[in-house]
């Protein structure tokens, strides 16, 4: 066999040798979370181009290498999943840098870390200031983990006392023009659904790029056609400005009559949309 | 326009409100928002009674409001 044949047969295996092994090893080996899964993707790496380039050495030698580092990562694997103590051997524990607010400069030591890195790796959270920072681990992977003060974290709907809303996944029920009925069907929706509504929006379904529909069951799509302007969905808003104006028509009902009984229905009718108006408005507006 | 004109026309905002509401009722997914709309359609639905009783009294006060 000449070489250039045998390094396109080596390829070409090893190839698919690698792919096999990293579907085995499952999408943990992808991460290199751990020390076991750092070391073993590189030198299966390694292990592959020297023998794939390598003419003089052995093929079976490379594949019983390949092997070797993808069954023993395996095997430990299996054994920490049942043990705390081997797993915090091979997997390693996250060290504390940062508690109650301040740096711990022996735990920084220990990990060998200077401040500027430390300062990087904030950085890298979006953190300018390490007086934002409550608590900080450095992870076995060697990524920092933050936790902000309560003062400095993003506002949230509980911190405004606002009602929770509990909003289901969006489902993608149309993919390059194609539409997708099993997607569709796991969103309570028909056929019949999604063209009545492409309808309403005035598009056809094959000028559609990409298309979600959102837990209330509304529509959103984006068009092949970026010049033509596809409305956003205003039913919700539309429903709430039609409250806003009936509920200040009543107002002005029971302003405007003379009869007293009136006023009285208007009055109350007026407070009951309004209290409808407060408990649906959060719904509405999202 | 007259009184009776404007109650009318608040009272076909009030049907369109109670159909839009009733149409998110159906058409979404989480169970809880599926029971709150349909509880505010009810509500919805209270007020439009009250007001078709009213359209009643002011064309029976009025005579030449009469018909829709």
């Amino acid at each position: 066999m000449p070489g250039w044949l045998e390094v396109v047969v080596r390829g070409v295996l090893f190839l698919f040798v690698l792919f096999l092994t990293t579907k085995i090893l499952g999408k943990k080996q992808l991460s290199e979370l751990s020390f076991f899964e750092y070391v073993s993707g590189i030198t299966i790496g390694s292990i592959a181009a020297e023998v794939m380039m390598g003419l003089e050495n052995n093929i079976w030698h490379g594949i019983i290498g390949v092997a070797i580092f993808a069954v023993l990562p395996f095997l430990v694997e299996i054994l920490s999943l049942h043990s705390k103590t081997i797993r915090d051997v091979v997997e390693g524990k996250g060290t504390v840098l940062i508690k109650d607010g301040k740096i711990l400069e022996d735990n920084l030591k220990k990990e060998k870390y200077t401040t500027d890195e430390l300062l990087q790796l904030l950085r890298g959270r979006d953190v300018f200031k390490v007086d934002e920072v409550e608590y900080a681990v450095l992870e076995a992977d060697g990524k920092l983990s933050v936790l902000l003060k309560k003062d400095n974290r993003p506002l949230t709907r509980k911190d405004l006392d606002l009602p929770s809303i509990n909003e289901k996944e969006p489902h993608t029920i149309i993919m390059d023009g194609e539409i997708f009925d099993e997607k569709l069907a796991s969103s309570g929706k028909s056929r019949g659904w999604l063209k009545m509504e492409l309808a309403k929006q005035n598009v056809t379904i094959e000028n559609v790029f990409l298309g979600q529909v959102d837990s209330s069951g509304q529509l959103t799509i984006d068009l092949y056609d970026d010049k033509i302007e596809v409305p956003k969905p205003q039913d919700k808003l539309l429903i709430l400005a039609n409250m806003k104006k009936c509920q200040a028509d009543l107002e002005l009902f029971a302003l405007a009559t003379e009869s007293e009984q009136a006023k009285r229905l208007y009055a109350e009718n007026a407070k009951r949309l309004q209290e409808s108006m407060d408990v649906l408005s959060p719904h509405l507006k999202g | 326009m007259t009184v009776g004109a404007d109650i009318k026309q608040c009272l076909a905002t009030i049907k369109s409100i109670e159909a839009g509401l009733s149409s998110l009722a159906i058409h979404t997914n989480a169970e809880d928002e599926q029971r709150l709309y349909h509880r505010q359609m009810m509500v919805i639905e209270e007020i439009k009674q009250d007001l078709m009783k009213r359209i009643g009294e002011v064309e029976r006060e009025e005579e030449q409001y009469k018909g829709f």
